[in-house]
């Protein structure tokens, strides 16, 4: 392929993916999340003040809903809401900018490692257009940084045996990454592992200062880190939730099991029923949930990580990625590179493999690129051998037959997708995109000084709902810190500011006068007659609000 | 020739063990499908008639209204002669012919890898690994039809091999038995021919060479099926079909028709949400359901009949050996390798169709395609690593041991107590109370709320059948449903306070949680989990 041809396809491939990442960024998802909500504000209110929503000054972690974000995404955030101030878009904005470039570095990093432009050029390509990609392109999720940042420090990687001041650029980002988010913490050291491991002989013959350079700059960059999850116990916290380990349900099984073996005296069954074999066998289950292809192909997971009757690839994709396996395994390929790439693709579930909920599209998303390599490979494969085919009847050649048969079932996926997500997404998916408060938002804002309270509910539907009134008020953070920031971190913590309160309701319990209830259908069930109320796109009741005056 | 199989004898009187072992035992009690069969074979072996006294029943046996093709029933008329109509006598075929099953499979490998070097030693590893897989033993320890269609398959496709290399008259035999699996397994009606039709293409060269006994193969295969075809095609045999496809969710078609409104009913999105291309995916999703890691590997079938629940249907250990497998088949392609892939992917076909996927059952058809890419994966792996080959054969098979004894020790030890209530555990106990009771009462009142009891009633009191078609109280439903509501003494009902009592002194046996506050409590009958399963009683 002449380098101007790949040049003018690689940035036809870098516009698409922009296209498809920038377009109606604010308006589809519908709404926010709670977790884009709070990242947003967090970096609002570090921008003004220098403290996040609990007062903590320039935090590496944010506590935020006691889940212990990693706070890279928002600092990422705050040049982008100086200059387009703090809405849905501007805290969308970096993970898209970040997915955009994700896609270029691909083409980069699969011609450093398979030296072909047209292995490169599909890749990316089909990472461009990959709805796994672009779902969480499209939202402030700090993973997809993550992603980014992998695939620049591999890239990096390689790069420094030609030109090795870039491994200290790689040690820079897979130190970053680590900041960006959970699963990071797991993946990273494997991935640096694996590299090394896999380009040994290439990496030892690097001069030792370049190695200890990189070894020094990742070690600074990590260190905050591992100091803070030393010394907050409640760091690990978030770890402990999630994780099958503290998850006393998976033993309560075996306790029964346990129990008649020891009345059977059995020692064998006391060693086969122990509790340490039925967690490894849970760890294997969240492993192997992620080789589903079900959940790959056809049904994702929770509908936030997918477009609806979507799976997080294309369906057409699906043979050429087992096609993509077995060329490259045993493809013309460098040893060293295969070996990598397998490894690669083998160490993504182990992150999500210990937790709960699995399969997870967003502790499982280091899959990208990895997916699109092997599948552009056995893309490439099949054309190979398809056009080798000789076969003519009636004066068209199958080959090209089969060409067109695919490109068309192709397009007819691509077309189907789009729909998908840019207009049945809403449609469908808004209550699980926490939908309605802006609306709210904007209503309350009008009619907030003739209130003596408002009560807001932070139950069920409603979880975290202060942290909404926060972002689309855009309450002064200064303000907000003087009345005590934030409260509570918990799930359906208390929290109030201004006359704002956030708790549980109960309509028969408040009493006195001018006072604004704000709640879920079931959290008011038995009031009919709202001041206002919005609903979901699919015209069912999300938010109420009604009125107290006795 | 002793020599050369006596590792294959080996792991035949180790399929046999692991199959006949406490067969009457454990599992604990009879499903009513397994009561089913034996009672029709021990009434088909007084006067050759079913328990409805249909005469020398080819199509089906009528059973519960579920249509059931009745070949098990037959090979289920010498056991019973020989047991007695017991558990072990019930399900004697399905453990016999799943061992058998394990001894076709090294023949079928042979054949499979005609030529290859490496044809004898895949063959006896796909045999020792069907004769411990957990999926076989599970379903060659209850007397499930589908176990015995998967026989008639292989042996089939053996046949068949045997057929198109050097001994060209098994292509007739090989027609006699995918006709028998027809009249076996409801599953085995799609799969058969889809594996008929995958070989005749795939040797079609072969065959027209062969064409005196490729038409007469054909011809006593169409003779053989001949008498049921009529059957096949009338809507009794797709009774069950419809009842549990999933081309009848009519969700699918609410969802694409809001998908096509919202996008104002233009053309265009009227071809991208054809409700057909959505139950095309809806098919496909249940297809790969069954492809189900977790499902293969770690938990199995969620229905406990057919898994111990602890775990897959294979053991992790195949796991990678599986994977290597495939990927090794596909590169050396020795012999007729092709056979083990298609085969694997068509004997999913039918089962996609239904609801409850994945099942363990309805893809049983697949075995042993999943041992034998196993074999394939092991073999090489050890060639691969032929430097330390004896090392790594001691860890792997050390692995593969525990692998095992956690699933028999399981399987023995905590399997029955836990799962005794998935088998009906209660039925026994409680008639032989009741028979004990029978002549101080004028009639027995017995709850439906455990499932079809008159099977129970009539398996465990040998009921003659000639009297109990006299006796039978028969209600048919629209779907094809049977009820048994009572014969001799004793009634059924799902409320016992349906049935008519005037005047009668009546023994009532009934689920716990449905005993008046009243009753006088003759006797309560315990699961082995400790639980309650029947009370009988007086008022």
């Amino acid at each position: 392929m002449s380098r101007k041809l790949t040049l003018i396809l690689i940035i036809a491939v870098v516009v698409l993916a922009s296209i498809l990442r920038l377009w109606q960024l604010g308006k589809i998802p519908a709404s926010p999340d709670w977790d884009e909500a709070a990242l947003g504000y967090n970096a609002y209110s570090i921008m003004h003040t220098g403290r996040d929503e609990y007062g903590k000054f320039l935090p590496i972690i944010l506590r935020s809903f006691d889940d212990y974000k990693p706070a890279l995404y928002a600092y990422f955030s705050i040049p982008i809401i100086s200059i387009f101030g703090l809405d849905v878009f501007s805290v969308r904005l970096p993970s898209a900018i970040f997915g955009i470039l994700t896609v270029l570095a691909s083409f980069f990093l699969v011609k450093e490692l398979f030296k072909k432009d047209n292995i490169a050029l599909l890749s990316s390509f089909l990472l461009a257009i990959s709805p796994w990609h672009i779902q969480f392109s499209r939202v402030a999720f700090e993973a997809n940084v993550g992603v980014a940042l992998n695939v620049f420090g591999i890239l990096f990687f390689l790069k420094a045996f030609k030109k090795p001041w870039f491994l200290s650029l790689s040690a820079l980002m897979l130190g970053l990454s680590l900041h960006v988010y959970q699963s990071e913490k797991v993946f990273v050291p494997l991935l640096i592992a694996i590299l090394v491991g896999s380009f040994r002989k290439e990496f030892v013959s690097l001069r030792k200062k370049y190695i200890y350079t990189s070894i020094i700059i990742f070690a600074i960059i990590s260190l905050p880190l591992i100091i803070f999850t030393l010394t907050n116990k409640d760091a690990l916290s978030r770890a402990k939730g999630v994780s099958i380990f503290f998850n006393t349900s998976i033993i309560e099984a075996n306790t029964e099991k346990i129990a008649r073996d020891t009345v059977n005296n059995d020692i064998l069954g006391l060693v086969l029923d122990n509790r340490r074999v039925e967690f490894a066998k849970y760890v294997a289950n969240g492993y192997l949930s992620h080789l589903d292809l079900n959940w790959l192909f056809i049904k994702g997971d929770i509908a936030r990580h997918h477009a609806p009757g979507m799976g997080l690839m294309y369906l057409i994709e699906l043979p050429f990625l087992l096609i993509g396996i077995y060329s490259l395994i045993f493809g013309k390929f460098d040893k060293a590179v295969k070996v990598f790439t397998i490894l690669w693709f083998l160490i993504v579930p182990i992150p999500a493999s210990v937790t709960n909920d699995v399969p997870h599209a967003v502790r499982a998303i280091n899959f990208l690129p990895i997916l699109q390599i092997l599948t552009a490979i056995g893309i490439l494969f099949a054309l190979q051998k398809i056009s080798n085919i000789k076969n003519q009847k009636s004066k068209i050649q199958i080959k090209y037959l089969i060409f067109s048969l695919f490109v068309s079932f192709f397009i007819f996926n691509f077309t189907y997708y789009l729909n998908q997500y840019f207009v049945q997404q809403n449609y469908f998916n808004a209550k699980y995109w926490q939908y309605g408060y802006e609306n709210i938002v904007d209503y309350v804002a009008t009619v907030q000084k003739d209130y003596r309270k408002i009560i807001v509910s932070n139950t069920g539907t409603m979880d975290q709902s202060y942290m909404f009134f926060l972002f689309y008020l855009k309450y002064d953070p200064h303000k907000y810190l003087s009345e005590g920031g934030t409260l509570s971190g918990k799930i359906e913590g208390e929290n109030k500011f201004a006359n704002l309160e956030f708790k549980k309701l109960n309509y028969y319990q408040e009493n006195g006068k001018n006072i604004l209830l704000i709640g879920s259908p079931s959290d008011l069930p038995e009031v009919f007659k709202t001041v206002h109320e919005i609903n979901f796109p699919d015209k069912s009741l999300a938010i109420k609000v009604v009125e107290k005056n006795k | 020739m002793f020599k050369k199989h006596f590792l294959l004898l080996l792991i035949f009187f180790l399929a046999v063990f692991l199959r006949f072992w406490q067969l009457g035992q454990n599992p604990p009690s009879l499903t009513w499908d397994e009561a089913s069969w034996g009672y029709n074979a021990y009434s088909l072996g007084i006067d050759g008639k079913d328990e409805f006294g249909k005469f020398l029943p080819i199509d089906y046996l009528e059973s519960f209204g579920d249509f059931k093709p009745p070949v098990y029933a037959y090979l289920d008329i010498i056991p019973v002669k020989i047991f007695g109509l017991t558990e072990f006598a019930t399900r004697f075929p399905s453990a016999l012919f799943g061992a058998l099953t394990v001894l076709i499979s090294y023949f079928l490998v042979k054949r499979i890898f005609y030529k290859s070097n490496n044809a004898n030693a895949y063959g006896i590893l796909t045999s020792f690994i069907l004769a411990i897989s957990p999926w076989h033993i599970m379903l060659s320890r209850a007397a499930f039809e589908a176990n015995i269609a998967t026989f008639f398959i292989v042996v089939g496709v053996w046949l068949f091999l045997g057929g198109i290399q050097e001994r060209k008259w098994y292509l007739l035999f090989s027609a006699i038995s995918f006709a028998l699996s027809i009249y076996t397994f409801n599953t085995a009606r799609v799969v058969a021919p889809l594996i008929i039709l995958m070989l005749c293409i795939g040797f079609w060269k072969i065959l027209m060479g062969k064409y005196t006994q490729t038409i007469m193969a054909i011809i006593i295969g169409i003779l053989l099926l001949f008498p049921t075809l009529k059957f096949l095609l009338s809507p009794q045999a797709s009774l069950r079909f419809q009842e549990v496809n999933i081309f009848s969710d009519i969700d699918v078609v609410k969802t694409a028709n809001q998908e096509i409104a919202n996008d104002n009913n233009s053309s265009w999105s009227k071809i991208l949400h054809n409700r057909r291309l959505a139950y095309g995916v809806e098919y496909l999703r249940h297809y790969l359901d069954n492809l189900n890691p977790s499902f293969l590997f770690i938990k199995g079938d969620g229905n406990p009949k057919f898994s111990t629940q602890t775990v897959g249907e294979m053991y992790l250990w195949d796991l990678p050996f599986l994977i290597i497998g495939i990927l090794f088949l596909f590169k050396k392609r020795e012999g007729y390798w092709w056979i083990v892939p298609l085969w694997l992917v068509l004997g999913i076909v039918p089962a996609a169709t239904a609801r409850e996927t994945p099942h363990a059952l309805r893809i049983e058809t697949t075995l042993p395609t999943f041992q034998i890419l196993a074999a394939v994966g092991f073999l090489t792996t050890i060639n691969l690593l032929k430097k330390y080959k004896k090392l790594t054969i001691s860890i792997l098979a050390f692995v593969l041991l525990i692998n095992f004894m956690y699933f028999y020790h399981d399987y023995l030890i905590h399997y029955p107590r836990e799962f005794s209530g998935e088998w009906q555990y209660g039925y026994k106990d409680s008639i032989s109370y009741v028979e004990s009771q029978k002549d101080n009462f004028d009639q027995i009142d017995i709850t439906m709320a455990l499932g079809r009891p008159y099977i129970y009633y009539l398996f465990y009191t040998k009921k003659n059948p000639k009297d109990y078609r006299q006796e039978a109280m028969i209600q048919r439903e629209v779907f094809g449903f049977v009820n048994i509501n009572g014969f001799d003494k004793y009634r059924f009902a799902k409320n016992l306070s349906d049935i008519d009592n005037k005047n009668k002194k009546v023994l009532y046996v009934n689920t716990p949680n449905d005993v008046p506050n009243s009753a006088n409590i003759l006797k309560t009958f315990y699961l082995l989990n400790g639980n309650k399963a029947l009370v009988a009683y007086t008022l």
